[in-house]
Formats: structure tokens, C-alpha cells, sequence
């Protein structure tokens, strides 16, 4: 079975994935599944009577805005890094996490390396499938790596501002 | 006539290959005829030598004064230094980078143009 | 002068240790060029022609003694004993060792300094006016605002990996030196009213291959809401920034496509979302003013006995003061502008000796202040009129006092492709070719307010675009030839210039610009500085004498 790096309760570890990632020609296995956006607004709702756990992978290009009405009932957002450069998905987390309350799982999927493991995890990303074999180690050294951090943002870290302040 | 130059991974210092090893000097430079296919053997090789050098290519080279000059002139600024200050390569002398100083009629860029489609 | 405390010095620190892991995979070969390239630019280290270049950053242009010192020690040691100051206010390193680099970082970081975001699709340095907390036309100081985004931007969780680089400038006096109005965020700080202080926003300037002069999208924006304001921009443009076209990538296409209104309609409905959550709070606000309190002056008649003195004896300090010494808000203290642009040598460079020097000078006669300017000089921002002769001749010693600011030799250039990777052309030695034609500083000064920048390369390092006279490199079939456009501003009156004609090779730049400033003596009117004159005729005659002289 696949895996993927997950957060959990500030750890990282690599766990087994119990969601299949099918794409729009393939026809949809039993179990949990990870479907496009496309996919979802065409077949979501059968999918979610068959009390089964969906998840939506969203591109880039994609508008987070398009899942709002169907965030309570989603298992799963898996926003998609095409290449490390597309910071997109950050702003897709945070919107996720911070605007729209949600609760499941945001996972990175696509050119996802350990170097913007901080970032992503400052954003609301708790699941990651690296491209580049890095394990659920290099991820807590990587995320652990500044003592500090300027910004107030999701992961609800005390910015310098509130630090200087205590 | 073609050359390979690099620039070296430790210091970032401009070098050409030579029969295997890479050197500072252009005058110590390998030369390739247009057709000769080791050329290509030697810059495939180089690129595998990711802890030696960054971004091999080939350079070419026309005459100068009896000597090979770098057609480009970007790739005679990278042979001799910048030409503000005598500093770089330049700074050694001899007929080789007199010959580099005088050449003229800089024609085509390939040297540049292919680093550019590279990146 | 903002001092860095213990959790700026850790986060300096823990980035610097991060770096030289960086560097050491890349050194093994567990990282290949493309995995560390991107890394390497991330801390401002590019693989330029000859060498790594190293480019320090210089957070709103400002420098101690003690900073300086470490920078021109770093190019002593490891460099061959000099430095690039940018039009960014950065301090580029042209010969620098990847080997070395990692100790080098970890000296900047002895003296609060480091190279973050100087490179890559992120919120690089951030600029403010030169001339902060010491001219009267200021009314308040820009640095308070622009250290708030400094901090708030450095390794920003959500804005790292825009669609491309992202510049912001704050300013506070009428008089623009950041170039605001080319920036992606041009900030101009005003007073209401009532006294409260507020920021007109300016967005989507840039230069490169598509100039444009930033809109204003915001009248007045009160202060203490600017981060979560900032917040609402980049998140648009984070969005909508386009990511197929690097030539259309910053935020400036993004602002003339969807129309300067509905832009600012977007921002502003983002920003009530966001709500306040952003913005610094008082305390913090106050606590980073504090850092920038003014200055102790002392009380001094607004005529310097001892200036005036010099004035009369020597000529060459009365055309220093003339040309170089600028007004201060407090009586009898001048700002020192330090020309980086002495006769034949390179814009913008200065040796180990005097970075050290300017450096001594600050420390004795500067209230420990150094300020790096957009066009690529220096500035001591807090020197007495007593000490000015004293100053002027210190700097002569080490060739730093040409008296040539704001004319036609005090001259923006890029480094070109004397050292750049991406350049078509050299930018340097077409500026010390054009200098040495004005060396007659009488004919410099007659001519008067001339603006003369150059880029190597269609990405406008050198600001042609805006400037008086605008020097764009381009390759043709391997020989460097030069666009000239004029016309343009990078100042508070703004503008992109207009192109002259076709260009010109190499060799014919320099006796071009002296055409154009004879045509521009000839056709003047009263006090009609270069840009007026033009403004008036148009390019007409320009054009025709130029190409007159080419048949």
C-alpha cells in the first residue's frame, strides 16, 4: 500500500495511504478514493452515498473557492505543487485552513521537497508525499530548523512580534 | 574548432576541457574540429561530473591573429575577465590573450545562446 | 539605527547553519546543479561568468561603521578587495568561492547582516528613501514601515514562491528617490487631516522587457493596517500572477489586465476578509520606532562659519558642497551624498579602502550612519557643516569625493556582461565612456540635472527605462549594440522614456549622449533641467542630430 508523511499530533510519520488516487479515465475502485475537481462535481455526490471517504485533488490553476460548499463533507484536499515554483497551493492551505475552517486533511502532492517543508507546514499542510525520498525525519529536522518565525500563520507559531512581547 | 568550457563547482572559476581534465588558461584548451564527434562525447561525459564542474558546453572558436578566439564575445569576456579591471584571466598575458584582446568581428553568440536554452 | 535583538540574531543564525548543510550536499553530490541552484539563489548566490557572485542584502539601503567594515573585510579576504553597491542598495561579490560562501554567511551574520531573498520569486530587499530621518521634506520616517516589512516578509510562509520577484519601496517626502513608481509596491507615506498617518499604495511599476509607471490603487491607507493591506496584494497575485509566461509574470500584467479598479476592488474585498490578524501591534510599532528615534543634534546657527570659509578658500570643496552636500532638517547638519561615480572607473564599485574609509567617516563625523542610494552611491545622512571641509577631504584622499551628483557622469549602470550570465552587452564601460567625455566638471554642471542609466540586458537592472537618457545593451549577431530611449523618470514625475531611433553600436554610444546634450543646450529654456527640455520638444530634434550625425 502506498504511504505518505503524515502530522499528527506535532510528529511526523510515515503511514500507510488508505485513499486511492485515481485520475479521470480510470474507473472508480471500492474503498477511499482521491478524485479531480472535475471529477468531484461531476460524480461527488454518488460517491459520498456510498459512505465512502472522497477526497479532491486541486490543481494549481484551480479556484479553492470551487470546494467551499462541500468542505464538511470531504475527507481529503490533496493540492497539487506541479513544480516547487507554483506557490499557489500556500495560499490554497491557508484559505483551507484559516477562511474556510477546514478539518480533514490538506496533503501536498506533486514536486514536493523537504526544503519547503516549513513552509508548508506553516500553512495548514499535515499530509505530504515527497518526490524526492525524503523521510518523516528530514521532515521534523527540516520544520524544526528556525527557532524563529515573523508571521502570524495557521500553524499558530508566536510570531517575533508576540515572542519580544512574553 | 570548438572548445569545452565549464565553470568550475568549488570556485565557480571559467575552465576548458583537455584530453580529461579541465584547465584555467583557454590557451591550454582542447580544440575539437567543427565534425569531430568527440566534442559531444567529451561535453556527455562532463555533465556527469556533477561534483567537478556546472553547465558544460561547447564553445566556438574562430582564428584570431594565427590563434583560436571564441567566435562570441561573451565567451572571450569569460577567457580573459571583465574589461574594467585587469583582473580576471587577462591579467597573465601573453600572445594568447593578446590575441583574445585584438580579435574582432564577434559573429555569433552560440556560446551564450545555448547556456540560455539550457537554463 | 534599528538593532537587531536576540531572536533576529537566532533566525540569522539557524539560517546560515541551514545554507551550509546546503552547500556541503551540493559539495558530496547528494544535490545536482538544478536541486541546488534554486537553494543557492535563495540566499542570494548566483554562478555568474568568472565566479560565484554573492549579493549581500541591504535592508532599506542602511549600514553601520561596524557592517561596512565586515563587508569591505569580506571582499578583502574573499573577494579581490571590492564590491558592487546595486540599485537594489545591495552589495554584490563578483568573485566569490561556493566553498567559501557558507563562512562568509556566517560572518554577515556577525554583524546582523545576511543574503536572504535577494534572489528568486519571493519579496526581495525592501528600499526606503536615503535621505530617512534626515531632510525636512519627510513626514515621518519611512524606516519605522519599511523594517515592519522587512520582518513581516522575511521567509514568509505564504509568499516565497510567487510567479516572480516582488519589490516594495517606502517613501515619505515629496521628492521620490526609491523610484516608487517602478516598483511592484510603491509606498508613499502621507498625514491626514487629523494628523493620522496613512500610506498612498502604489502597485504594478516594473521595469524589464514591459515598463510600467505603478497606479495608484489606494489614496490612503491608514498606517497601522499596511501588513494585512500588503497581505491582500500578494495574495491576489500569488493567485493570478501568471505562471506560463515568465515575461508576463509580475504583478504589473496582472494590474493592466484585469484594469487599475477592478485590481483594487479585488485587494480591498481579500482585505476585509483578512480582517486585522496581520498587522504589527502598537506596542511592536513602537518599539520599532523607538529604534529609529531621531537623532541628538546639537544646536547649531544654520550657517556654517567654517563651511563658508572652505567655500571661499578652496574651489574644488566649494563645488563639492555645491553639487554634494545636501539640506538637513536640523540647522547647521548637512547630508553628504558620496559619488561612487569618480571619472573612468565603475558604477557603483567601491575598494575594501573605501568602504573602510566612508565607514571612519561615519563613525566621526556621521552619528554612525551610512545609507546606500538606488542610483548607486552613498550617503553619510547626519554630518555637521563644521565638519564638511573635514569630510570632503577625507573622501578626496580616497577617491570618493567627485562632485558629480544628479549630473551626466553620476551615471546607473548594471555590472553587464562584464560579469553578468544574463547580459547582452557591457553597461560598464559605456558609462565610463559617456563620464569621460563630461570630465570637464564645468561643462557637467552647466549642463546640469542629467539622469543617465544603463542595463545590459532587456531586465533593467540599470533602470534604463526611466532614465533622462536610457542605455538598453542588445546583442545583434553576437556584437553589442545600444536602444536609446529618452524621456523617462524614475522620480516622482515618473515616466518610461520613448525610444530615439535604431540602435547604435558600441562605439558610436558615447558621442550619441554628447550630441543629445549639445541639442538639449541649444534648445533649453530658463532653468529647463534635460527632462524638461525634452518634455517640451519632444524627440524630434534629438532624434534628427543623432541620426544626423550617423550619415
Amino acid at each position: 500500500m502506498p504511504t505518505r508523511i503524515r502530522l499528527l499530533n506535532g510528529a511526523f510519520a510515515l503511514v500507510e495511504d488508505p485513499f486511492t488516487t485515481v485520475d479521470d479515465d480510470t474507473a472508480i475502485p471500492p474503498g477511499d478514493v482521491i478524485i479531480s475537481l472535475t471529477r468531484f462535481q461531476a460524480e461527488g455526490e454518488r460517491l459520498l452515498a456510498e459512505c465512502r471517504k472522497v477526497g479532491v485533488r486541486l490543481e494549481s490553476h484551480e479556484e479553492v473557492e470551487a470546494l467551499t460548499y462541500d468542505l464538511p463533507r470531504l475527507a481529503v484536499v490533496a493540492l497539487v505543487f506541479p513544480k516547487f515554483l507554483d506557490g499557489r497551493a500556500y495560499t490554497y492551505a491557508r484559505l483551507l485552513r484559516e477562511r474556510f475552517g477546514f478539518k480533514g486533511e490538506v496533503r501536498a502532492v506533486g514536486d514536493v521537497l523537504r526544503e519547503e517543508a516549513g513552509y508548508m507546514l506553516r500553512c495548514g499542510f499535515d499530509a505530504f508525499v515527497p518526490a524526492d525520498g525524503s523521510t518523516p525525519e528530514d521532515w521534523d529536522r527540516a520544520t524544526h530548523r528556525f527557532r524563529h518565525v515573523y508571521q502570524r500563520s495557521v500553524d499558530g507559531r508566536s510570531p517575533a512580534y508576540v515572542e519580544r512581547g512574553e | 574548432m570548438r572548445a569545452l568550457t565549464a565553470n568550475r563547482l568549488t570556485d565557480g572559476e571559467v575552465v576548458f576541457w583537455k584530453q580529461g581534465q579541465w584547465v584555467e588558461r583557454f590557451a591550454d584548451a582542447e580544440l575539437f574540429a567543427p565534425d569531430d564527434a568527440e566534442a559531444e562525447a567529451a561535453e556527455a561525459h562532463a555533465k556527469n561530473q556533477i561534483t567537478l564542474v556546472v553547465e558544460p558546453y561547447l564553445i566556438d572558436l574562430m582564428e584570431s591573429e594565427g590563434l583560436w578566439a571564441p567566435v562570441s564575445y561573451r565567451e572571450r569576456i569569460r577567457a580573459l575577465g571583465p574589461t574594467n579591471l585587469n583582473h580576471g584571466k587577462q591579467e597573465e598575458g601573453g600572445a594568447f590573450v593578446e590575441a583574445l584582446l585584438h580579435a574582432s568581428g564577434a559573429a555569433r553568440s552560440k556560446g551564450r545562446v545555448d547556456l540560455i536554452r539550457r537554463k | 539605527m534599528y538593532q537587531y535583538d536576540t531572536l533576529d540574531k537566532e533566525f540569522l543564525a539557524d539560517r546560515s547553519a541551514e545554507f551550509r548543510g546546503q552547500v556541503a550536499r551540493r559539495l558530496a553530490g547528494e544535490l545536482n546543479e538544478d536541486q541546488f541552484k534554486r537553494l543557492r539563489l535563495m540566499n542570494g548566490l548566483y554562478l555568474q561568468l568568472h565566479a560565484y557572485m554573492l549579493r549581500v542584502a541591504i535592508p532599506y539601503g542602511s549600514l553601520n561603521p561596524t557592517q561596512l567594515r565586515k563587508l569591505a573585510w569580506i571582499a578583502r579576504t574573499y573577494d579581490k578587495g571590492y564590491g558592487h553597491f546595486t540599485t537594489r542598495t545591495n552589495l554584490q561579490l563578483h568573485w566569490i568561492k561556493l566553498a567559501d560562501a557558507p563562512d562568509i554567511m556566517d560572518h554577515l551574520v556577525s554583524v546582523d547582516m545576511h543574503a536572504i531573498q535577494t534572489s528568486g520569486n519571493c519579496i526581495r530587499n525592501v528600499s526606503a528613501d536615503p535621505y530617512a530621518g534626515a531632510t525636512a521634506e519627510e513626514i515621518d520616517d519611512p524606516r519605522v514601515w519599511a523594517e515592519a516589512i522587512r520582518q513581516w516578509s522575511t521567509v514568509h510562509p505564504e509568499f516565497t514562491f510567487l510567479a516572480r520577484k516582488f519589490k516594495i519601496a517606502v517613501t515619505a517626502s515629496p521628492k521620490d528617490r526609491t523610484a516608487a513608481k517602478t516598483h511592484d509596491i510603491g509606498l508613499h507615506l502621507k498625514r491626514a487631516r487629523d494628523g493620522s498617518l496613512g500610506f498612498e499604495v502604489m502597485v504594478g511599476g516594473g521595469l524589464g522587457r514591459m515598463p510600467h509607471i505603478a497606479p495608484t490603487i489606494r489614496e490612503f491607507l491608514p498606517a497601522n493596517r499596511l501588513l494585512s493591506y500588503l497581505e491582500a496584494i500578494l495574495r491576489i497575485y500569488n493567485r493570478q500572477g501568471r505562471r506560463d509566461n515568465i515575461h508576463k509574470a509580475r504583478i504589473k500584467i496582472v494590474v493592466a489586465s484585469l484594469g487599475v479598479e477592478e485590481f483594487a476592488r479585488q485587494v480591498e474585498a481579500e482585505w476585509e476578509k483578512i480582517g486585522t490578524a496581520p498587522d504589527l501591534p502598537d506596542t511592536e510599532l513602537a518599539r520599532i520606532r523607538g529604534a529609529f528615534a531621531p537623532k541628538t543634534f546639537e544646536i547649531l546657527p544654520a550657517v556654517s562659519e567654517a563651511l563658508e570659509a572652505a567655500r571661499a578658500a578652496e574651489p574644488a570643496f566649494a563645488r563639492f558642497a555645491r553639487n554634494n552636500l545636501k539640506p538637513h532638517k536640523q540647522p547647521g547638519y548637512g547630508i553628504v551624498e558620496v559619488s561612487l561615480k569618480a571619472i573612468g572607473e565603475t558604477p557603483g564599485d567601491a575598494t575594501s579602502e573605501q568602504m573602510e574609509a566612508v565607514a571612519d567617516l561615519a563613525e566621526r563625523y556621521g552619528q554612525n550612519d551610512i545609507r546606500v542610494t538606488h542610483e548607486q552611491n552613498l550617503v553619510l545622512p547626519h554630518v555637521k557643516l563644521d565638519d564638511a571641509p573635514a569630510v570632503w577631504k577625507a573622501l578626496a584622499a580616497v577617491g570618493l569625493a567627485t562632485p558629480n551628483m544628479n549630473l551626466v557622469s553620476d551615471i546607473i549602470a548594471c555590472p553587464g556582461l562584464d560579469y553578468c550570465a544574463l547580459a547582452n552587452a557591457r553597461a560598464i564601460s559605456v558609462a565610463q565612456n559617456i563620464a569621460a567625455k563630461f570630465a570637464d566638471q564645468d561643462r557637467a554642471e552647466l549642463v546640469g540635472e542629467l539622469k543617465i542609466k544603463i542595463s545590459g540586458c532587456i531586465n533593467a537592472c540599470g533602470h534604463h527605462h526611466v532614465g533622462h537618457i536610457g542605455i538598453l545593451g542588445v546583442d545583434k549577431k553576437g556584437e553589442e549594440f545600444y536602444q536609446l530611449t529618452l524621456g523617462g523618470s524614475g522620480a516622482e514625475d515618473a515616466a518610461v522614456g520613448q525610444a530615439l531611433g535604431p540602435a547604435l553600436p558600441y562605439d558610436r554610444v558615447a558621442g550619441a549622449v554628447d550630441t543629445l546634450v549639445d541639442v538639449y543646450l541649444r534648445e533649453r529654456k530658463d532653468g529647463e533641467r534635460f527632462l524638461d527640455t525634452f518634455r517640451r520638444t519632444g524627440v524630434a530634434p534629438f532624434k534628427e542630430a543623432v541620426y544626423a550625425d550617423a550619415n
